[in-house]
């Protein structure tokens, strides 16, 4: 067993050890999520001001965690697109491994790591953060632990959709406009923009139980409410569920690229 | 049943085209146009064989590599190698296959080689001390020591394919693709080079699948090649024989002590002055070398001569033409 996940694990590693080397782009990352954090906060306090200040330290914290955890969302790996223009791609597909699970590695690689170097001195600032726009503790320690899982869960999903993504990019040759439309999904749908939260109830069922609800809105609402058991069991369900069914998506989809791939160039 | 066996191999691909003309409509209509870029190749290779592969640019030599090594699925025929359908079973297929492509790069740019060769370790899941032993015996025969915790991209280009071919058979693969591998190497590295695969083959039994346009290399390493043009195999035997059949002319340089009469030589040598030098050029087939040197003798006091071949780029050059690639 342990031999058959080395591969993958290495390919973990590697793409880990490249993250960490991005440490400007994580101050930069940091700046900006810190900034829009004070501006989305303040701006809900203001939206509030003073009439219901259960909902506002809610509003508040989703969007802190939203900043903290954002980057989980996304995986800035330009590696398969660099690999098709340089024709390198030729070696990685002589490599004795599953091409869907090594770049899932890849994947989750750049967004834990990614994800930690950002949330975890966000969390720091937080003790300089003016205690009006402050975030709140969870709703007890069961709700921070169900955060975990369900962010845990949140990430893996997240990497099949990246997965799917990099199908479509073996087959277009060129990840630019897919990227652009996929950032966009998963900022709109998965809270970034708006809390999900904040949809009209029409639309809360819908809006938590999409695709992209899964990977940010489920841990946060986790740590906002501490849900029953029963009812924490299902949201994670859900997320078990669009993790089988993006997985298998993206499993069929590799396949078939993988049957008709053209490597171009002598 | 041999080690590898390809037959009716065949590789088409389509080409979508902006048509030439035809206005607004150049916005959406596409020409196709089909590529035969492999048309029904058979051809079996031994396990142990060292085997070239040449042809002009664009004669479907990459497509073949691509072929057989599991990357590209054909659109007819079939092939396996060592028992198992490349494509099919591309997983098992490419843990006992090498390869290098000589243009591109498999080992990681910013880390040293070593670590590459860790990463490589793992990718395999190669035994710790299998690993080892054969780490030392490639960076012993490639001498690849100096520069082992060199990142990659401060490595020559010489350095730098030593380094590609250890990466590719640290796992002790069986079958061994190199997709030129001399590629702007120069003349000792060449030789090294050359040498150790020569090695590596005798030693270990590796099949070697060698593409070049190097004809060099060719000279030194295969006996048997394979010709490809336009996507077929035109030839698949003996090297020597293939060259004999194209080496038609002869040339003999030859100086004379004093004064020299050449103007008796039958006309089916062709003679031109060379400085103080004479080239003689003529065909075995019209006039036997034999013949052709007792007519020189004759002509005055020989003080150096010479016989060359005919250099091997032009007699491919010759044979490719008159194949019509």
């Amino acid at each position: 067993m342990r031999n058959k996940l080395r591969p993958y694990l290495t390919a973990f590693r590697v793409r880990a050890l490249l993250e960490t080397q991005y440490r400007g782009a994580a101050l930069g990352g940091l700046v900006t999520q810190l900034f829009f954090g004070l501006v989305y906060a303040y701006l809900y306090a203001a939206l509030y001001a003073g009439s219901d200040p259960a909902g506002l330290r809610a509003t508040v914290t989703y969007v802190w965690l939203q900043q903290m955890f954002f980057r989980a969302l996304f995986v800035s790996d330009g590696e398969l697109q660099q690999q098709i223009l340089s024709g390198s791609l030729a070696y990685t597909l002589c490599r004795p491994v599953d091409q869907h699970l090594y770049w899932i590695s890849r994947n989750l690689a750049a967004q834990v790591v990614g994800m930690l170097m950002r949330a975890l001195p966000m969390l720091a600032l937080q003790l300089i953060v003016p205690a009006e726009v402050r975030m709140a503790l969870p709703a007890s320690p069961l709700a921070l632990v169900q955060f975990v899982v369900s962010l845990l869960l949140g990430v893996f999903c997240v990497s099949q959709i990246h997965a799917i993504g990099l199908a479509l990019t073996m087959k277009t040759l060129d990840n630019r406009g897919l990227s652009a439309m996929l950032s966009l999904l998963l900022m709109t749908f998965s809270g970034n923009v708006i809390p999900l939260t904040l949809f009209p109830d029409s639309l809360q069922t819908l809006m938590r139980f999409q695709p992209f609800a899964q990977a940010l809105d489920a841990p946060i609402r986790a740590y906002l409410y501490a849900p029953p058991m029963g009812e924490w069991l299902v949201s994670v369900a859900v997320q078990v569920v669009w993790i089988a069914v993006l997985m298998a998506l993206g499993r069929w989809m590799w396949a078939r690229q993988l049957r008709n791939v053209t490597v171009q160039g002598g | 049943m041999r080690f590898l066996e390809a037959e009716g191999l065949s590789k088409t691909y389509i080409r979508r085209c902006k048509p030439k003309d035809g206005g607004i409509s150049r916005l959406w209509k596409r020409d196709t146009q089909v590529i035969n870029a492999l048309q029904d190749a058979s051809f079996s290779v031994d396990e142990g064989e060292l085997v070239g592969l040449i042809g002009p640019n664009g004669a479907g030599k990459s497509t073949t590599v691509k072929l057989l090594t599991g990357i590209l699925t054909p659109t007819g025929g079939t092939c396996r190698v060592d028992g198992r359908v490349p494509w099919l079973e591309r997983r098992e297929h490419v843990r006992h296959l090498g390869a290098v492509f000589g243009q591109r790069t498999q080992l990681w740019w910013d880390v040293p080689i070593h670590d590459s060769f860790l990463l490589l370790r793992d990718v395999y899941s190669m035994d710790k001390a299998a690993w080892q032993r054969r780490l030392d015996e490639l960076v012993d025969a490639l001498d690849l020591e100096e520069f082992l915790h060199t990142p990659l991209r401060q490595l020559s280009l010489g350095q730098r394919m030593r380094a590609e071919l250890c990466g590719s058979l640290l796992h002790q693969p069986r079958l061994l693709f190199l997709d030129e591998p001399t590629i702007g190497l120069d003349a000792v590295s060449k030789l090294k080079l050359r040498a150790f695969l020569k090695e590596e083959n005798r030693q270990r039994g590796t099949t070697i699948l060698l593409t070049t346009h190097d004809m060099e290399d060719m000279l030194a390493l295969c006996q048997r090649v394979m010709v490809l043009g336009r996507g077929k195999l035109l030839y698949d035997g003996q090297l020597d024989a293939l060259l004999r059949r194209y080496d038609t002319v002869h040339t003999l340089r030859c100086t004379f002590d004093g004064q020299a009469d050449l103007s008796r030589l039958p006309a089916a040598i062709h003679q031109e002055r060379d400085g103080e030098a004479y080239a003689l050029t003529f065909a075995p087939a019209e006039i036997p070398t034999r013949e052709v040197l007792s007519h020189v003798l004759a002509c005055g006091t020989i003080r150096e001569m010479t016989l060359k071949e005919q250099n091997i780029d032009h007699l491919i050059a010759r044979m490719y033409e008159e194949m019509q690639l």
